[in-house]
């Protein structure tokens, strides 16, 4: 085992844009915290970054999994996050009374379901057939319940004092969280390590019906959901960012257990892999540990790349929600990937241009002429790896409009890539983009999150320090330049949730 | 429910089984997770110091240093709130909360605020709750003393200028024209109305009318009535010498005068047990949003530590379990006592689920809550409830703001300083025989009221199944006609 101790970029990044800010104190602090960090790859490749802080006897865990929404095709939309639900259902050990039993239960269960799968795609399927073959399921799912042990892998976890265990799915990653007393070190090494050994997708139909609630109640119940969907599916036409994380609905409703099998076989090789753990514990007994316990899972090969990316846009587009609602406003240029030379000249952008109450948009659409009660500038949405957009979005004011809205943040833009940012402006965002990183430092969970984000999202050595230079360099000029680039009518998608009575 | 504990006994035994045949047969060293763990000692939590301050004006400060990061964070609370409007006026809280940040001091400009605070990445936020005020900054550590200089400035010379009410009322309006928009929103609102009664102070809502009959003086008024030093607690916490910040705020904040004020006492809750069933239609949906539940109590009872392992056990021992993970019918569930520090909480189960399984989703949450008045809970299932509290004390003790804030929240509301560890030590003694006596004593499954927002025509059995229906009208009264 050897142990690499590395000097870590991300944090180093920091430090530049610090001293342009005169923050030396911040300086000071990111410099003793950037030595601390260790970083250790196993031999089947899966990366452990620690961070030890003793402050309280409590460790933050974070395993950041290289595979989101994005990665889904057609008929599997959804999937990810459904794995991800999947993987609180315990393992060959946990959650089973006796898995032996349970095995042959889940085989002819799945074996049925496919059968009713081959009737329904009939031209003409025998109703009476399936009628019988979903009550025989029925049964049988209910015989696989019987060895189940209800939320077991939550239950130990919790019981251990476990008080932030949850994960989510987003279009970029899955990530997986807990934090426990830091004694319980190796608990987390045996739980976690058995969790991606040997996963067991129990009560997988069941689970596809509360991800389906799921759906249900955060966007088809929801006015802001439904633009949301249809806004990403008209801005990404070809790029997987086209459909929601949460899947549609149809394929929710045909995602088999054997897909998420496969699913979980392509993305979750140990190095596609990465643990943050940030808390009261020792590096050295982490990395041995980590060999110990995650070095039994057996190496794969990366998986492949997405091939598909968004064409240049052919001309402005529009999408209308219709719904019982007040009208709301999203506009979304199209912009390159996080890793992309213009990104920190993009987040001042979107800084500058929708972010605080001294931001443009406020101070004219709110402010002085009271035709809007929020604006926000924003990019990394809906992902931040591949391709993505800066996007603005208002909410009218009562009796305003989503059109009043549009012409005004029209003229904005228009400004903005005519006159420079002032110096104030430019100062604004680059404070306020620290105190932000730093803010996430603050506690365990939070920092070991920051830390395995900078790791996979930000990528390798070379291409961190291309970031600092770029951020440290952002002028006024840039940010028009990037206006001008990126802020024209032929990029963009406007979306709109029209008020029905 | 013999069967239910014999089921549990032979799954222990399996469990135990099992995890013998693992280690026995397990080639390295590795533990299984069902192994039997010897964990280490615990490091030792270290408290850190909390200095308690009153100035001479009366202001009580709590001061903890923390010096990881150059940052200060300031948070205070002031004894104020919607409970002190006049039906009339329901906003004036809310909008002289927003006006005082935004509408300036006597020698800025709210907008000249803005931008110097924004422009030094600080953040000074103040807004009026219910029963209390809150004032939050943000601060990187050098510009600590024009910060400071600000807040004080805001607190002591507020301007309330008519542009900013102008403003602070548009938003209000427009959040009362969007506030059907969102029927989660709509639930917990009609919700608490159901609770604590359409026109309590607890659950009163601004309507066009009440916003615009607010006058720049309604707003003075309501400030001058509480905002003041010996009315108002501050926790402090960063990258500062304890000393050094009790002197810089004594500078800023101790020319504040103060005024004895005596607060008003807040409205009593009078609530009657009484089973209803109330429905509000929302004809675009696919999905039903219920709430169950009636009065919940205040923290202070000495039943709240056997309240809180019910809870554990109601909320994700019965409801998880059996409505998400076995039922599949809702993504979030819920059942749970609830009690506030002042005024009385709600206990509450709630479940979103789809409007065609509606009935069925409260047929099983009012079976699970009449079980856990009826029968003692398991063994295993007190266990964890009490393992899951005790073992994850250590996380109170965190972070120093935490600690501080929760300390402030004591002082506050005026519970004792060791009022967790208190709880705790209650946690530690609580039963079977205990959560069974809570149940009964706080639970009244009968007598609950039921909302149900959602579209009737999909649901799986007629809401009347359950009673008479109450139809509840959300409409928007329009705005008062000018003259």
């Amino acid at each position: 085992m050897h142990v690499k101790k590395r000097i870590y970029y991300k944090l180093a990044f920091f430090l530049i844009i610090i001293s342009i800010c005169g923050l030396s104190l911040l300086a000071q602090t990111f410099e003793s915290i950037k030595s601390q960090v260790k970083v250790h790859t196993l031999k089947n490749g899966m990366k452990f970054i620690v961070l030890e802080r003793h402050d309280a006897p409590v460790v933050s865990f974070h395993v950041y999994a290289d595979v989101g929404s994005a990665n889904e095709s057609y008929g599997i939309t959804g999937i990810s996050h459904l794995l991800e639900h999947m993987a609180f259902k315990g393992t060959e050990i946990v959650g089973t009374k006796d898995f032996k039993e349970e095995a042959q239960a889940l085989k002819e269960l799945d074996a049925l379901y496919e059968q009713i799968k081959i009737e329904k795609a009939k031209p003409e399927p025998d109703a009476e057939k399936i009628k019988a073959m979903e009550e025989k399921f029925e049964i049988l799912r209910k015989k696989a319940k019987e060895y189940v042990v209800t939320n077991e892998y939550f239950n130990m976890t919790m019981r251990e004092g476990d008080r932030g265990v949850n994960a989510y799915t987003n279009f970029d990653a899955t990530q997986y969280i807990n934090s426990l007393p830091s004694n319980k070190l190796e608990f987390w090494m045996a739980m976690t390590s058995d969790r991606f050994l040997n996963p067991i997708f129990r009560e997988f139909y069941k689970e596809r019906d509360v991800v389906m609630e799921e759906r249900r109640l955060g966007l088809e119940t929801r006015p802001m959901g439904r633009l949301i969907e249809d806004f990403l599916a008209t801005t990404f036409k070809a790029h997987p960012y086209h459909h929601h994380v949460i899947g549609h609905m149809s394929d929710l409703q045909s995602i088999t257990r054997k897909d998420v099998e496969e699913y979980f076989k392509t993305f979750y090789g140990p190095s596609n892999l990465t643990a943050g753990i940030v808390g009261d514990v020792k590096a050295e007994e982490v990395f041995k540990l980590a060999e110990e316990y995650f070095g039994r899972i057996p190496s794969g090969p990366k998986p492949e790349q997405i091939r598909t990316r968004e064409p240049e846009q052919w001309g402005e587009r529009r999408v209308t929600v219709s719904t019982i609602s007040q009208p709301v406003i999203i506009v979304g240029y199209h912009r390159p990937g996080v890793r992309h030379n213009d990104n920190a000249a993009l987040e001042a952008l979107a800084n500058i241009i929708g972010q605080g109450r001294s931001s443009r948009l406020y101070r004219v659409l709110v402010i002085e002429k009271k035709v809007a009660v929020l604006t926000v500038g924003l990019t990394g949405f809906p992902g931040q790896k591949f391709p993505h957009l800066i996007a603005i979005y208002a909410v009218p004011s009562r009796g305003h409009t989503s059109a009043e809205c549009l012409e005004l943040i029209n003229e904005e833009i228009e400004k903005i890539k005519k006159e420079s940012v002032t110096p104030d402006e430019l100062i604004k965002f680059k404070r306020n983009a620290i105190k932000s990183i730093m803010n996430q430092m603050k506690s365990n969970a939070s920092m070991a999150r920051l830390l395995t984000y900078a790791e996979v999202v930000l990528g390798g050595i070379d291409d961190a320090f291309d970031r600092v230079k770029e951020i440290e360099a952002v002028t006024a000029d840039d940010v028009k330049r990037v206006a001008e680039k990126y802020l024209v009518k032929k990029n963009r998608t406007i979306g709109e949730i029209i008020p029905e009575k | 429910m013999r069967k239910t504990k014999k089921t549990l006994k032979n799954t222990q035994a399996l469990v135990l089984l099992l995890a013998v045949l693992l280690c026995v047969n397990s080639v390295f060293a590795q533990k299984s997770p069902k192994d039997k763990f010897i964990f280490p000692p615990l490091n030792p939590i270290k408290m850190p110091t909390i200095e308690k301050v009153e100035l001479a004006n009366g202001l009580k400060l709590f001061l903890v240093e923390d010096h990881e990061y150059p940052t200060i964070d300031i948070r205070a609370m002031v004894h104020t709130g919607s409970v002190f409007e006049l039906p009339s006026k329901i906003g004036l809280a809310s909008i002289t909360g927003q006006v005082l940040r935004t509408g300036g001091t006597t020698t800025m400009t709210g907008d000249e605020i803005d931008k110097e605070l924004e422009t030094m990445a600080a953040s000074i936020e103040t807004s009026i709750g219910r029963v209390s005020g809150m004032i939050t900054v943000s601060i990187l550590k050098e510009d600590v003393d024009r910060v400071l200089e600000i807040l004080a400035d805001i607190l002591m010379n507020p301007a309330f200028r008519e542009d900013k009410i102008k403003l602070a009322k548009v938003l209000e309006n427009t959040a009362i024209s969007r506030r059907n928009d969102d029927i989660g929103q709509i639930a917990f609102r009609e919700f608490e109305k159901l609770i604590y009664g359409k026109d309590s102070p607890y659950s009163n809502q601004p309507e066009y009318a009440t916003v615009d009959a607010i006058t720049r003086q309604d707003i003075v008024d309501f400030y001058n009535t509480f905002f003041y030093p010996d009315n108002t607690i501050v926790a402090v916490w960063g990258d500062f010498n304890s000393k050094e910040m009790e002197s810089k705020i004594k500078t800023h904040l101790g020319k504040w005068e103060q005024a004895q004020v005596s607060i008003p006492q807040a409205a009593e809750v009078a609530y009657e047990y009484k089973y209803t069933v109330n429905f509000i239609n929302k004809p675009d949906v696919n999905q039903s949003h219920i709430l169950i539940g009636h009065i919940g109590g205040l923290r202070k009872n000495p039943d709240f530590p056997a309240l809180s392992v019910m809870n554990r056990i109601l909320s994700f021992d019965r409801m998880f379990n059996k409505i998400r993970t076995d039922e599949g019918l809702a993504y979030s569930v819920w059942g749970s006592y609830g009690a506030n520090y002042q005024v009385p909480g709600v206990f509450s189960s709630g479940a979103q689920t789809k409007s065609e399984s509606t009935v069925y989703a409260i047929e099983l949450m009012l079976k699970e809550m009449k079980r856990i008045t009826k029968e003692e809970v398991s063994d295993d299932e007190l266990a964890k409830a009490k393992e899951q509290d005790l073992n994850s004390y250590v996380f109170n003790f965190d972070s120093r703001s935490k600690i501080v804030n929760r300390l402030m929240t004591y002082d506050f509301f005026g519970y004792p300083m060791n009022f967790m560890e208190k709880v705790k030590e209650g946690v530690e003694k609580v039963t079977k025989a205990d959560v069974l006596r809570v149940a009964k004593k706080y639970l009244h499954p009968d007598k609950v009221q039921i909302l149900v927002v959602g579209k009737k025509e999909d649901f799986d059995k007629p809401l009347s199944s359950l009673g008479t229906v109450n139809v509840m009208d959300i409409s928007i009264p329009p705005p008062p006609k000018k003259e």
